[in-house]
């Protein structure tokens, strides 16, 4: 539902491939600055056609819409002046896989801190609204292969060197890689994601690794480099290592997929012994007297031991 | 293709153990279809009305440049404070009338178009997406609390959630839950074709770790931690006063530091800590140490 990185985390770099350096800070600021302005040409004619013309109900009833419009053509400007950035860049030197120096002297390294320079801001922005068309447009325009269908939306994904297929599902904080620093040494290896694939919370995909159609790959589950995940199998582990044939895509599976009738008996009685303060049936007053009872035992017991 | 047809004939023989869910997928669906776009729009734009209002006063009111500079930050800050309760109202109204229609319920649902419960379900999502993500991103973390009671998930003011992803139906906490950075907490979860939903209840004084994951089903009980970077099977059951570490988790030692032992532990720490006696020697002649 919301963006899984921690509240107090979400100002930091999110994975190595994220390096914004200082000699590249001009075309950040340039990308910032070209993106603000349409917003505000915009505002200044909502402005003047319903504030200063005392048209105020006008005003009023177009407030909220224009904000929204004014994030969306944010996004879209950034978007597009990032991409003839791009184009440009990718004109003096093609991007390309391999192994490189990681050195300023290296002319792919430089080319590479660059372009991820340039792409950080309209992804930034688009990853933050909670729209996720945004999201997968730009990860279109940037040159990632993918669908709309595809919910890439809570997840990170590098921007380059990456093809999905159709109805692929990221889970909550998975990490998607293209790219990767290991000592004094860049990665980029392209990674290929197949169709019907689902990639569970927290799991990491690293460069390389060619998962193939209709796998699962479980939560918390690692990937080496390079590695192939083989169609039809649930992989699970960090390596990913072979669980198990997956045969959740068939149909009319609803009553054979493990459905335990214990737990639910269980699960009735705990909430009505443990749960009882917050049930729904009980009135306000009891609810109140309750909380207070539970309370106090509990200032009582702290009170009982330090004795 | 005789391959192919060889091998389905091996499957078919094989015990049923093939389709127990012993693993944890996702739930994430950050997909909003063209439906519940229009929705999407129509909730932030009456949403904004309350906000809208006041900064037209905000403009009217106050004439000179000075006063408007200065109060300017003041006055955005309760725009946003304003849109809230808008958006929310706005959206929970729409929820109901979802609710009326099709009622939520838990089980097993084939994930693609035409199924009813996997649509309703993905509506759900869209329309309380607007307000969770808003409160997620303000720093107050009460407010975070609010918007999942306004929804019907039952959590108290104790208990913390803000910095982890929650799913905002069919879930129940007890009292003083932490729940740590990063942890996802599912109640719905999609594995191959099938959509699975089941409720999450969180006991009193659990703690989850930060990076872990909860699937749906699990019932975790009064006392107990769950270890960092672990995750939880489809209806497992954790007892109470333990402490569950690995994927997935399992026993690793009674809890020790619970909340209900707390002031114990405090009390050896103060009481029974070794006490070292230090001799005070002082550098003067031997018959003169008795006026020491």
């Amino acid at each position: 539902m919301f963006i899984s990185v921690p509240a107090s985390l979400r100002v930091g770099p999110f994975t190595s491939t994220v390096l914004v350096r200082k000699r590249y800070l001009f075309f950040y600021i340039f990308i910032i600055w070209a993106s603000v302005i349409p917003i505000l040409l915009e505002f200044y004619l909502y402005w003047h056609y319903t504030f200063s013309l005392n048209l105020q109900v006008y005003f009023v009833f177009l407030f909220p819409i224009i904000i929204l419009i004014m994030y969306v053509t944010s996004i879209f400007s950034s978007l597009i002046c990032a991409k003839c950035i791009l184009i440009i860049l990718n004109k003096i030197h093609k991007p390309k896989e391999g192994i490189f120096q990681r050195d300023n002297s290296n002319k792919d390294y430089r080319y590479w801190c660059l372009r991820n320079t340039i792409k950080r801001w309209p992804i930034w922005l688009s990853h933050k609204f909670p729209i996720p068309f945004f999201d997968n447009l730009c990860f279109k325009m940037f040159g990632v292969k993918t669908t709309f269908s595809n919910s890439l939306f809570e997840g990170w994904v590098d921007c380059e060197f990456i093809e999905f297929g159709n109805n692929v599902i990221l889970g909550q904080a998975s990490i998607i890689q293209s790219a990767l620093i290991i000592g004094d040494f860049l990665i980029i290896k392209k990674t290929k994601i197949g169709e019907n694939v689902k990639i569970g919370a927290h799991s990491v995909v690293m460069p390389g690794s060619q998962i193939e159609r209709d796998c699962i790959l479980a939560a918390s589950s690692v990937t080496t480099v390079g590695q192939r995940l083989e169609e039809g199998w649930i992989y699970i582990g960090a390596p990913a290592a072979k669980f198990k044939r997956n045969r959740f895509n068939e149909y009319n599976l609803e009553e054979k997929i493990s459905h335990v009738k214990d737990v639910e008996a269980l699960r009735d009685k705990y909430e009505k012994i443990y749960l009882k303060w917050y049930d729904n049936d009980m009135s306000w007053t009891e609810r109140k007297a309750l909380r207070k009872k539970k309370k106090e035992d509990e200032r009582q017991r702290i009170d009982s031991r330090i004795e | 293709m005789t391959e192919r047809e060889d091998e389905h004939i091996i499957l078919d023989n094989e015990d049923e153990s093939e389709f127990l869910l012993d693993f944890t997928t996702s739930s994430a669906i950050g997909r909003i279809n063209y439906k519940s776009f229009i929705l999407y729009i129509i909730i932030f734009w009456l949403g904004g009305f309350g906000s809208s209002i006041l900064f037209l006063l905000y403009l009217s009111l106050f004439n000179q440049i000075l006063l408007t500079i200065l109060l300017f930050p003041l006055v955005f800050a309760l725009m946003y404070l304003t849109f809230i309760p808008g958006v929310a109202f706005i959206s929970k109204l729409f929820l109901i009338l979802i609710n009326l229609i099709h009622k939520p319920k838990e089980g097993i649902f084939l994930a693609e178009k035409g199924d009813k419960d996997y649509e309703f379900w993905c509506l759900r999502i869209a329309v309380k997406k607007i307000v969770v993500w808003i409160t997620n991103n303000f720093p107050l973390p009460w407010i975070d609390i609010l918007a999942f009671r306004w929804f019907g998930v039952k959590i108290d003011f104790t208990s913390h959630l803000q910095d982890a992803w929650c799913d905002v139906e069919f879930i129940s906490f007890g009292r003083k839950v932490m729940v740590g950075q990063g942890a996802v907490i599912m109640s719905s979860m999609i594995v191959g074709k099938y959509l699975i939903i089941k409720k999450v209840i969180l006991d009193d004084y659990v703690v989850v770790g930060g990076q872990s994951t909860i699937a749906p089903g699990t019932i975790i009980g009064k006392d107990s931690v769950i270890g960092a970077l672990s995750t939880t099977k489809y209806l497992q059951y954790l007892k109470r006063n333990w402490i569950y570490f690995g994927i997935p988790a399992i026993k690793l030692k009674p809890n020790k530091f619970s909340e209900e032992r707390k002031d114990i532990i405090k009390k050896v720490e103060v009481d029974e800590v070794r006490k070292f006696k230090v001799k005070h020697d002082v550098n003067i002649d031997e018959d003169k140490k008795d006026y020491v």
